[in-house]
């Protein structure tokens, strides 16, 4: 059970005061019907939410629950005003459009595909903040561009610098950077390879470990995000600190290794090229030794070198690029792939994007979910132990022993991990890194 | 008789819409991709995708789709977008204006300079400006769009700091009233310079060739004979020399929704094009249906006009 006791003095910004009965009337009536991280995860183990008094609120669970207070943030829990949604098809109401929060700004104008309007909320609960009068939100689909408008003066600040650009940025004193894996569509992401553990030439642990091993992940950090991020060490990542396994044995880059495994695996060099099966289980003999590598167009680098790493120990690799409403379904819905590359955000809890990955109920057809297709009985043990064990010191072991079993067996390879650039002027900052990016000290001069 | 002739060419619009759309639509429903997956985003479980698409009719067949779809559109009713959750009639209302204003700029710049300096070039055929003003037209009709938007940006606006790069107004004041307008014109330039560049060589390069066919005509050497200043023998030869000029302008129309996507996307224009290019990216298939039915209208009715003015450029050319 958990006890919250809400602020005193927070209203809604058309003036209502705010108290648990939102609360309870979110959960109830839109988190637990309608937001499907939430549903998925606090749904199946939540009892009820009780409102005894305007400023208490109860969570009661079935079981403990471990990341509910990483979860009661504004991506995974936003609370809606009960007097606005109340009585309406949540999906429906015209708050929607123009919402009303208890935020520091507040929802002034909305023009679509240009821009967003907020305006400073003269009631906020923390008084004095915040700092800026106005944020201004604007469409601008081209990354060029982009950065174009920040040189040029039009905008303050920039979610995200592509690496090319980023040299031009740096050599200029009207502009500050800093890297955050912080994105707003999840947080501490893996640029992630899955095996498809159906296909029988992937069945072998074998050849899943020679493809690990003949790829130069150095190669990918630097070829593909210029430096920015790094190798990533172990199959959670490095930024949830207390999960992140140290001193992991991944498969170290090692082209002879590979090539000796291959051949043990019964994948024979015959001629130059390609390597054929001699011997293989459930393939049949003579079968090349040729995979296709699915990846959203805009990954289409990792795929490139991919090929180059891969056919250099005898790996046929073809590219298929796919729009991203157009891969989800093939992958995860179809399976109709042998190798992917996913941007797998773990976010702040192992139990919120890790779990996902490797639990066997994770498997299809929801997006994003166990695209390896892994099952083993241990791990999914694991997972579920974790997300009930509420001390951190007691869960790091249990994540722990996850990342040893999965490094041996080899269902992902992990390449990189992949923080973003964000870029702002000079007489800006005041910047948070996680969420309230801009809610409490950020300020500009003028 | 032009009523009766308009008549009939109305009466054509019809299957001609009605042929697009079913087309359209076909095209749209077997392309890969689910609309669904894109909508409800990367966690949701089956009974919220079953929800959706039951919310939004996906799960019927698709010829009675079709029908469904059709008998709206018959009624004025294009659909709910998926993606925005309102008319798409309204979505595509609100984008119409941003396009409107930068592709009837771009066209008017294109067609009057254009034919200015194609008759410039016709009057110096041979001589150095004339073989300046082609080999400029050819290059800037053989130079992409979106790589000249974004060499206009670099140099234009952030070298000089003369214009904005991207949208329709300045983030920083929301101007009213007449700086309003001035605040767009400002924003408007780079893309509609870009935009009418090519139109532009286009234009120039046919002005001149049709300019430099008329007045190698007899009724030109009699207009000269007869002591006809060369301003009024130009002219003359100028409104025979413009049908081609016409044509292309004219199909140039259908531009309105499709030709300004890379445009509107290097310069963050919030107009059609770019409503396009999301739309197939979240498969917001009402939305593209529209945007597609749009389209067609507009090139048909572009080429209507287009036919009537011949007539009137050309007393010749008459509609039974």
């Amino acid at each position: 059970m958990y006890r919250f006791r809400l602020r005193d003095g927070v209203t809604w910004h058309d003036g209502t005061r705010f108290t648990s009965g939102d609360v309870k009337f979110t959960f109830d009536e839109v988190l637990l019907k309608f937001h499907a991280r939430t549903k998925a995860s606090m749904g199946g183990v939540l009892t009820g939410i009780d409102a005894p008094d305007d400023r208490t609120v109860v969570f009661r669970f079935k079981q403990p629950y471990a990341p509910l207070l990483q979860q009661l943030d504004a991506t995974e829990a936003p609370i809606v005003a009960r007097h606005v949604y109340q009585g309406s098809d949540p999906q429906a109401n015209p708050a929607n459009a123009s919402p009303v929060g208890t935020g520091a700004f507040k929802f002034a104008a909305y023009r679509k595909g240009a821009e967003i309007r907020l305006m400073r909320n003269p009631s906020y609960f923390k008084r004095a903040l915040p700092y800026l009068n106005e944020i201004v939100m604007r469409v601008i689909p081209d990354a060029g561009t982009q950065v174009l408008a920040l040189e040029n003066g039009e905008v303050d600040f920039l979610w995200g610098v592509p690496g090319p650009q980023q040299s031009r940025l740096q050599t200029d004193s009207r502009f500050k950077m800093a890297q955050t894996f912080y994105h707003p569509g999840g947080s501490n992401c893996i640029m992630t390879v899955s095996f498809n553990l159906d296909r029988p030439i992937l069945k072998d642990v074998r050849v899943r470990r020679a493809i690990a091993m003949a790829l130069d992940r150095d190669a990918f950090l630097r070829q593909i995000l210029f430096g920015e991020g790094k190798v990533a060490a172990a199959p959670i990542s490095s930024e949830i600190v207390w999960a992140h396994a140290r001193g992991l044995a991944l498969p170290a880059f090692d082209r002879a290794e590979a090539e000796r495994l291959l051949d043990a695996a019964g994948w024979k060099k015959e001629r130059e090229g390609v390597r054929v099966a001699r011997g293989v289980a459930g393939v049949t003999d003579g079968t090349r030794l040729a995979i296709d590598f699915l990846h959203f167009p805009t990954f289409a680098k990792y795929g490139e070198l991919m090929r180059q790493h891969l056919g250099a120990v005898g790996i046929e690799v073809t590219q298929r690029p796919l729009e991203p409403a157009v891969f989800a379904p093939t992958v995860f819905k179809d399976r109709a792939f042998d190798t992917n590359v996913i941007s797998y955000c773990n976010g702040p809890d192992p139990e919120i994007g890790v779990r996902r990955m490797y639990h066997s109920s994770q498997i299809g057809p929801a997006p994003f979910t166990n695209a390896a297709g892994y099952r083993n009985e241990r791990v999914d043990a694991l997972f579920d132990q974790g997300a009930r064990t509420v001390e951190r010191d007691r869960r790091t072991p249990i994540y722990r022993q996850i990342q040893e079993i999965v490094v041996q067996e080899l269902p992902y390879v992990w390449l990189v991990e992949t923080p973003t650039t964000r870029a702002w002027a000079a007489r800006c900052g005041g910047f948070r890194a996680w969420t309230g990016l801009f809610a409490e000290a950020a300020f500009c001069k003028p | 008789m032009i009523p009766r002739y308009l008549l009939w060419r109305l009466v054509q619009v019809v299957p001609a819409v009605a042929g697009i759309l079913v087309v359209a639509f076909v095209a749209v429903h077997t392309a890969p991709g689910d609309p669904v997956l894109a909508l409800a985003g990367e966690h949701g479980d089956a009974a919220y995708y079953a929800f959706i698409r039951a919310k939004f009719g996906l799960d019927r067949p698709l010829p009675e789709q079709l029908v469904v779809y059709a008998g709206r559109v018959v009624s004025g009713d294009l659909g709910l977008s998926f993606v925005h959750g309102r008319p798409v009639a309204a979505v595509i209302a609100e984008r119409l204006p941003a396009t409107i204003l930068l592709i009837g700029t771009a066209l008017a710049v294109s067609t009057t300079i254009g034919v200015a300096l194609g008759v410039l070039a016709a009057r110096r055929a041979g001589q150095p400006s004339d073989l300046v003003l082609r080999t400029a037209a050819l290059l800037a009709h053989a130079m992409p769009s979106f790589w000249l938007a974004q060499m206009a940006a670099i140099t234009l606006a952030v070298g000089t700091g003369w214009f904005p790069v991207q949208g329709l107004t300045n983030a920083r004041h929301a101007f009213t009233g007449w700086r309003y307008a001035l605040d767009v014109l400002h924003h408007l330039a780079l893309p509609a310079l870009v935009l009418a560049a090519s139109e532009l060589a286009l234009t120039t390069r046919l002005t001149r060739t049709g300019v430099l066919d008329a007045l190698a005509t007899d009724y030109v050497r009699t207009a000269r004979a007869k002591g006809l200043p060369e301003q009024g023998v130009v002219r003359h030869a100028l409104r025979n020399a413009l049908l081609p000029v016409v044509t292309v302008v004219g199909s140039r129309a259908g531009l309105v929704v499709t030709g300004a996507v890379l445009v509107e996307t290097v310069f963050a224009w919030p107009g059609l094009g770019q409503l396009l290019l999301s739309s197939v990216q979240t498969r917001d298939v009402p939305v593209l249906l529209g945007l597609f039915l749009l389209a067609s209208l507009t090139v048909i009715v572009a080429n209507l006009v287009t036919d009537l003015a011949y007539a009137w450029l050309d007393p010749r050319i008459r509609y039974e």
